[in-house]
């Protein structure tokens, strides 16, 4: 069988990133929910900021890391 | 980077992969469905700081509505409770004199799955999943649920009538009437 190209391939340290990034999206996506039904709206907008950095890390991870061969 | 040979024809410089690889999953695309889940949350985070009606359930900060006289509550004795709508029809809510003797209300969906809570006399309870709130600031106590109820708040007129005038900004905060 052919080799698979590695083009593209991310290494394990992004993709941990990436998952890592998601995991924190969650739990602070659920946390946000549970504060508002609460009635507490002052955290969305700093929730809000934090969740879109980490969007723009994630994207950036996603779209711009460096190929594992170059 | 590994060049391709110039020998191979150009449908296979095009069509690289071999049918057998066409399913799989690159690291790369998986990181971008990362990503786009992740921009995801972000939405939603955005949509709830936009939205300005309060969620299904949540009190608005400090809202007031048309105030509701609640017939009757001068005379409930500690430990009884009477239902009333608020907001509308489907706004239901439970108005209970605790033994210390302060009127409380709540909006009775339980924060749990939505079930209507009732008052026994000492907690309110939720049938629903066996879910308990004490009845001085609607703080979960037993059970499932982990929010405290919605309070209502209260208004003594000066010929001793109360009304529900507002949703509570915390519940936390008391509603002494």
């Amino acid at each position: 069988m052919r080799k698979l190209p590695r083009k593209a391939h991310l290494s394990d340290a992004a993709l941990a990133v990436a998952l890592l990034i998601l995991a924190i999206q969650l739990y602070l996506f659920e946390t946000v929910l549970g504060a508002v039904l609460d009635g507490y709206r002052a955290i969305l907008p700093g929730s809000f900021f934090v969740s879109l950095a980490l969007t723009a890390v994630a994207l950036a991870l996603a779209f711009k890391a460096p190929d594992l061969e170059e | 980077m590994a060049q391709e040979p110039v020998s191979k024809p150009f449908w296979r410089r095009a069509f690289p992969l071999d049918l057998h690889e066409e399913s799989r999953y690159s690291r790369r695309e998986f990181a971008r469905f990362l990503a786009v889940v992740s921009a995801g949350f972000t939405v939603g985070i955005g949509y709830l700081w936009g939205r300005k009606r309060p969620l299904e359930g949540a009190p608005g900060e400090g809202a007031r509505h048309e105030p509701v006289p609640l017939e009757g509550a001068a005379e409930l004795k500690a430990g009884e409770s009477k239902l009333f709508t608020f907001r509308d029809a489907d706004d239901r809510c439970i108005l209970l004199r605790t033994h210390e003797g302060k009127l409380r209300a709540y909006r009775q969906t339980c924060t749990h799955l939505g079930c209507a809570v009732r008052f026994d006399g000492k907690r309110l309870e939720c049938p629903c999943h066996m879910g308990f709130f004490e009845p001085d600031r609607g703080f979960p106590v037993q059970g499932p649920p982990t929010r405290p109820l919605a309070g209502i708040a209260l208004e003594v007129g000066p010929d001793g009538s109360v009304r529900a005038v507002g949703d509570l900004a915390k519940p936390t905060e008391g509603g002494d009437a």
